[in-house]
């Protein structure tokens, strides 16, 4: 029977409602003469729907004569219909085919490269040494030869320790391990130095090998000689060593800032405009820049257009916002002035300040006059200030 | 055939092990469960409602009483109906 449904579907079949009194008649009939009717429903004491194939359909006539009932179709319903529905609106379906085969072709391309794992060496250059080995926005997935390319790309960037590259859907996902940190500079094989690498007080020194030249508490200058890595003993010949030794000095660190206290702010006025452009691979669609505002800020956004998932296609809608400023003149309490001064202070002295630093004391100056606000800062730290150089 | 004829069958029948259905024409009734019920060798539809089938069989009508009654296939050895059937009549 399946079998059957099937070959009706395909040959296509309708549905009919047969109206008249000799229902039961009509359907032995139609049996008798070998016309294939199913799924036959009442629907009330004169009415039936029921299935039929097509080519048996002008077959019904003569039953239909017969038996003094009649026969509507209500619907038509298979493969033949479908295919005539497809040809009736040809320019759509083949707008609509090659729309799936312009996405197949396209999502066969690199349209993204996504890097991850980047510290502090420069993404641009990993991109370039990528593009320069085949792997760029717009290569063909299928020749990408992604061993290749990582081998060639380790090789030519040593800063690299790994790197992995993944494709998923039109994006390439490009992994890199960064080496840990740079070897150092004098092997432990070479005789060596330690000098001051900036002026302090000395407060702590650990010799592990090398003989020391200063003690506790003597104020060293920039680039004097701590430890000496030249051993002298009587009676011995000169020896020279790799001078390991910790030395933590105090040092301090400076800082000045003025801030008048009369200040021109830029403060928004809720007026946005924006402004978007197109970008088609690498070309892009822009109408005149055109700004009516006097000062603004400028947020640049980019949006991928068409993406699904990790299937991104290089379309992008590019949104400039632009935010109209006004300026403002304000004038500072002496205060307000003081807490901005040390504000800034702060934040630039930490930038200053080397890693593992342990800050002893701190002191913060300000001096007034009419226009503005001074003020001084500066950290007591204490830091290993010792630098191995080699003996020339 | 006359009844004379239809025991001589019947008795070969038993004998030999034949299937009766072909050879005494007699329909053959097969239900699944209580949803469908397919009639082979059946001699035409009798009357066909939602509730109420009769069917002209071999061994006389057969009443079939039930809901949502649908024939699903009718052919000329065959007769396949669906619904929810309550009670058959011979």
């Amino acid at each position: 029977m399946f079998t059957i449904r099937i070959w009706n579907y395909l040959r296509g079949y309708a549905i009919i409602i047969v109206k008249g009194l000799k229902i039961e008649r009509f359907i032995n009939l139609a049996v008798v003469n070998n016309i294939y009717i199913w799924d036959i429903k009442k629907l009330d004491y004169v009415t039936v729907k029921a299935k039929i194939n097509l080519g048996n359909f002008r077959r019904l006539r003569d039953i239909v004569r017969k038996t003094d009932s009649s026969v509507s179709v209500l619907s038509k319903h298979g493969l033949p219909f479908i295919i005539r529905n497809v040809k009736r609106r040809k320019l759509f379906y083949t707008i609509l085919l090659s729309l799936f085969i312009f996405i197949y072709i396209m999502s066969s391309f690199v349209w993204m490269i996504e890097i991850k794992g980047v510290k502090s060496v420069d993404t641009e250059k990993i991109v370039k040494c990528l593009n320069a080995e085949g792997l760029k926005e717009g290569s063909f997935k299928g020749k990408l030869d992604r061993r290749h390319i990582e081998n060639q790309v380790l090789i030519n960037m040593p800063e690299l320790s790994w790197i992995g590259i993944q494709i998923k859907g039109t994006k390439a996902i490009v992994e890199v391990v960064e080496k840990k940190e740079k070897p150092p500079l004098i092997s432990r094989d070479d005789a060596c130095d330690i000098v001051a690498a900036k002026d302090g007080v000395i407060t702590k020194l650990l010799v592990l090998s090398g003989d020391p030249l200063v003690k506790d508490g003597t104020t060293v200058r920039k680039g004097q000689r701590l430890v000496t890595g030249t051993i002298l003993r009587e009676n011995l010949e000169p020896r020279q060593v790799h001078s390991l030794a910790q030395v933590i000095a105090r040092t301090w660190y400076e800082d000045a800032e003025e801030i008048p206290f009369q200040q021109i702010e830029y403060k928004p006025t809720g007026n946005i405009s924006r402004q978007y452009r197109l970008k088609l691979l690498n070309k892009e669609f822009s109408g005149k820049r055109r700004v009516s505002f006097k000062d603004f800020n400028e947020n640049i956004k980019e949006r991928d257009l068409i993406s699904f998932g990790d299937y991104v296609f290089p379309v992008k809608l590019i949104e400039h916002r632009f935010e109209e400023l006004v300026p403002e003149l304000k004038t500072l309490m002496i205060n307000e002035a003081k807490e901005r001064c040390l504000e800034r202070l702060d934040a630039r002295i930490k930038l200053m300040l080397p890693e593992g630093a342990v800050i002893l004391n701190r002191n913060t100056n300000y001096y007034l006059n009419k226009k503005s606000v001074k003020a001084t800062i500066s950290v007591e730290v204490l830091e290993d200030i010792g630098v191995k150089q080699k003996i020339q | 055939m006359g009844k004379r004829g239809y025991w001589l069958k019947e008795k070969l029948c038993s004998t030999f092990e034949l299937p009766k259905d072909i050879v005494l024409d007699v329909s053959k009734v097969v239900i699944i469960g209580a949803g469908q019920i397919t009639v082979e060798n059946h001699k035409g539809l009798i009357e066909y409602s939602e509730e109420l089938i009769r069917i002209n069989t071999g061994s006389g009508i057969m009443k079939l009483c039930g809901r949502n009654l649908t024939i699903k296939n009718i052919i000329q050895e065959e007769i396949a109906i669906t619904g929810v059937i309550t009670n058959i009549e011979f």
